[in-house]
């Protein structure tokens, strides 16, 4: 892969081929991608799609049917200690010890890369300050809640400043201010130049913090791209919806028949016109609905998001 | 490696559920049996047992019982532990069928005790009755080993023999004069129902260290916690995290074992006698044989902390109550019946090597256990490190 300058990126991962099979189930089937230097990869996919198997077989937690990873150039292996010195790992499940503090926390796993304790004390401030912990550096586990603790996994996972970090799913059940918070640190760790495997099913949160998305369901990638390009895919590029109290079936039939109206639906109070191309559409589907008196409460305008993608290729949503 | 120690010292002493087990539950457990045996110790003492001896040509014969039962017999000594008549089989079976006697001894081949009902009466006739057995044993190895000894050094006529004999039947009557002696105070004074519980309870603390070999393990086992997965993507050998997990989990033990003996000394006044350090060596031995068993859970059974904790506890309280936490009686049925599982069970060495320091001159009987735990611990550390030579998972 290039850049826009023409300069070809590094590759830090590269996944040949990775199949992982459960008896009968094919938890990730021939799966190959790259992740380059300094970028945010998504892994996109519902839950059970295999993201988080992917993840383990490339941290090499997982023992994997077939295929072959390759992370900084090399091999990955379970002691392959020199690979591991320079990844950092959050996982989608709390990993902290209930009896020791934040401080401690952060102190232990960051104690497991970085030996130097001079080092170790400047880089675990660093990683409380990232996600915002200063207040908190006393409490236990148990005192913080759950968006507080998510942070504090982050920050035991990248305390020691790792050139690459996965982070699996890290703002499952938080509220909105830390999970504010957590995309921020992540967006200042790709600024300070680490590259990131981040898998999730919320696509949100891919769209603002991914470079590239490979979308995964039933273990397959089915497909790639930067958000834009990932787009493209959907047949439809406007999505207007309309709240409107009663409306007569004769006007969806009419409404079917405007400039680039895709599809129109009217369930539960609100009216959605999907158009296949589109600018002025909004415009135009008011005067429409002015012309005839139809009178409503909202009306809003969406570009096609992840999740019709996803749709528009699987069949089902995101969230299922 | 000093780092994970530091820390993983750190978490086993701030979790209170750990701390639990295997500090203040020993020690609640020994004041407990403070409360509830001191007085039964105060009875125990001035009840006397109600036996019967077939009189028969072997008994008359047999030096060693018949003086031991003597003593043991004597009105006048306060120490007093039978009360013994002596009588023809048929009349020993009346007694012990119209309930006048707990038990007869008959010496045929085998000395043999008959009794009707398992309990600690009957369980003092049978020890007292094995304890004569090993000493008039060692006696005639002695008398054989010196009587070779005399012919050795005065080679004599036939003839002379006699009177060499005379020479060590002398010394033998001696000697057996000294273990009359002894198991009196086998019997009356240290065969205590409390310092049973006692040895119980401390080779209960000791097993209990189980809980935190089990623990220190999960925590570095991908598959067992999410801990466990942080640690093993950490360029940190899985080997020396568990070494030092170990480590700080077997210090903590020791600690809580030392608590114990100190409250149990300084509190609540229990008497070790001489053999505290012998005591304390097989304290540590068993330390090391309940951590190993919690090792091995840790790395068989694949379910989470709280399952595997009440293992540790299930497996820990059955070995004691086999080897006599709950009656004395049930390491008696056991040792009697299936002596398979006593001779596998950690709890039951631990408390039979505090016995032998008691029942026994010698400590060949100590050292067998002591070398057993040893044994055990290595089977269960070896089964462990077999199964955590895996580095990668099928799941986690």
């Amino acid at each position: 892969m290039e850049r826009e300058g023409g300069r070809k990126l590094k590759n830090v991962i590269e996944v040949k081929n990775l199949t992982k099979e459960y008896k009968t189930l094919k938890a990730v089937d021939d799966l190959s991608f790259e992740v380059y230097e300094g970028e945010i990869l998504g892994l996109l996919g519902p839950n059970g799609s295999g993201k988080t198997t992917t993840i383990n077989s490339i941290l090499s937690l997982l023992k994997f049917s077939h295929g072959s990873i390759k992370i900084f150039g090399k091999e990955m292996r379970p002691n392959a200690y020199d690979i591991k010195r320079d990844i950092g790992v959050v996982f989608q499940d709390v990993a902290v010890f209930d009896e020791l503090t934040v401080y401690d926390n952060i102190d232990y796993f960051c104690g497991l890369y970085i030996h130097e304790k001079s080092t170790r004390v400047k880089y675990i401030d660093d990683a409380i300050d990232l996600v915002g912990l200063n207040d908190f550096k006393k409490f236990y586990p148990k005192q913080l809640s759950g968006g507080l603790l998510r942070r504090l996994n982050i920050a035991c996972g990248i305390a020691h400043k790792p050139k690459l970090i996965f982070l699996d799913e890290p703002t499952v059940a938080v509220d909105p201010q830390s999970r504010n918070n957590i995309l921020d640190g992540i967006k200042k760790l790709r600024d300070g130049g680490a590259t990131i495997v981040y898998t999730t099913h919320y696509m949100e949160e891919v769209e603002i913090l991914c470079d590239r998305v490979i979308i995964i369901d039933k273990g397959k990638i089915i497909a790639s791209g930067t958000t834009d390009e990932l787009k493209e895919l959907a047949k439809i590029e406007e999505k207007v919806s309309v709240e409107v109290m009663e409306l007569d079936h004769k006007y969806i039939e009419e409404l079917k028949a405007l400039k680039n109206v895709d599809e129109v639906l009217y369930m539960n109070h609100i009216l959605l016109v999907t158009y296949k191309k589109g600018k002025n559409n909004l415009v135009e589907l008011m005067d429409y609905l002015k012309k005839e008196s139809i009178k409503y409460n909202k009306i809003y305008s969406e570009r096609p998001t992840l999740n019709d993608v996803f749709l528009e290729l699987t069949g089902k949503e995101l969230r299922d | 490696m000093i780092h994970n120690f530091k820390y993983a010292l750190k978490t086993l002493f701030k979790n209170k559920m750990l701390i639990f087990w295997t500090f203040a539950f020993p020690i609640i457990l020994g004041t407990f049996f403070k409360m509830a045996f001191s007085n039964i110790e105060k009875n125990e003492k001035l009840d006397i047992i109600d036996i019967a001896i077939v009189e028969n040509e072997n008994f008359n014969q047999n030096f060693a019982f018949k003086e031991t039962f003597k003593v043991l017999s004597d009105k006048e000594s306060e120490d007093r532990l039978f009360n013994t008549v002596y009588v023809t089989e048929k009349e020993a079976k009346n007694l012990l069928d119209e309930d006048k006697i707990i038990g007869y001894l008959i010496l045929e081949d085998e000395p043999k005790v008959v009794v009707k009902t398992s309990g600690i009466d009957e369980t003092i006739l049978k020890y007292v009755t094995e304890e004569i057995t090993q000493t008039e044993e060692t006696m005639r190895n002695v008398a054989e080993y010196e009587f070779r000894q005399e012919i050795e050094k005065n080679p004599v006529e036939a003839s002379n023999l006699n009177s060499i004999y005379a020479s060590v039947y002398q010394k033998v009557i001696e000697m057996t004069k000294e273990g009359s002696t002894n198991i009196e105070n086998i019997s009356s004074a240290n065969l205590s129902y409390t310092m049973i519980e006692y040895y119980t309870l401390i080779a209960m603390a000791c097993l209990y260290g189980g809980i935190l070999g089990m623990v220190s393990v999960n925590q570095n086992l991908a598959n067992m916690s999410s801990n466990g997965k942080r640690v093993a993507v950490s360029p940190t050998s899985k080997g020396k995290l568990i070494f030092s997990s170990v480590l700080a989990s077997y210090i903590t033990q020791i600690i809580g074992v030392a608590l114990l003996f100190l409250y149990t000394i300084l509190i609540l006044k229990v008497d070790y006698g001489e053999n505290l350090l012998l005591i304390i060596l097989l304290a540590l031995v068993g330390c090391l044989a309940g951590l190993s068993l919690g090792i091995v859970i840790a790395c068989v059974f694949k379910t989470n902390d709280n399952a595997k904790t009440g293992i540790v506890i299930a497996v820990t309280m059955v070995g004691c109550f086999l080897s006599g936490m709950m009656g004395i009686t049930m390491k008696y049925i056991v040792d009697k019946n299936i002596p398979i599982i006593n001779k596998l069970n950690p709890a039951s060495m631990i408390t039979d090597g505090f016995y032998s320091l008691y029942y026994y001159d010698t400590l060949d009987r100590y050292y067998f256990n002591i070398a057993s735990l040893f044994i055990f611990s290595l089977v269960m550390i070896g089964i462990s490190i077999f199964s955590l030579r895996r580095q990668q998972y099928d799941s986690i």
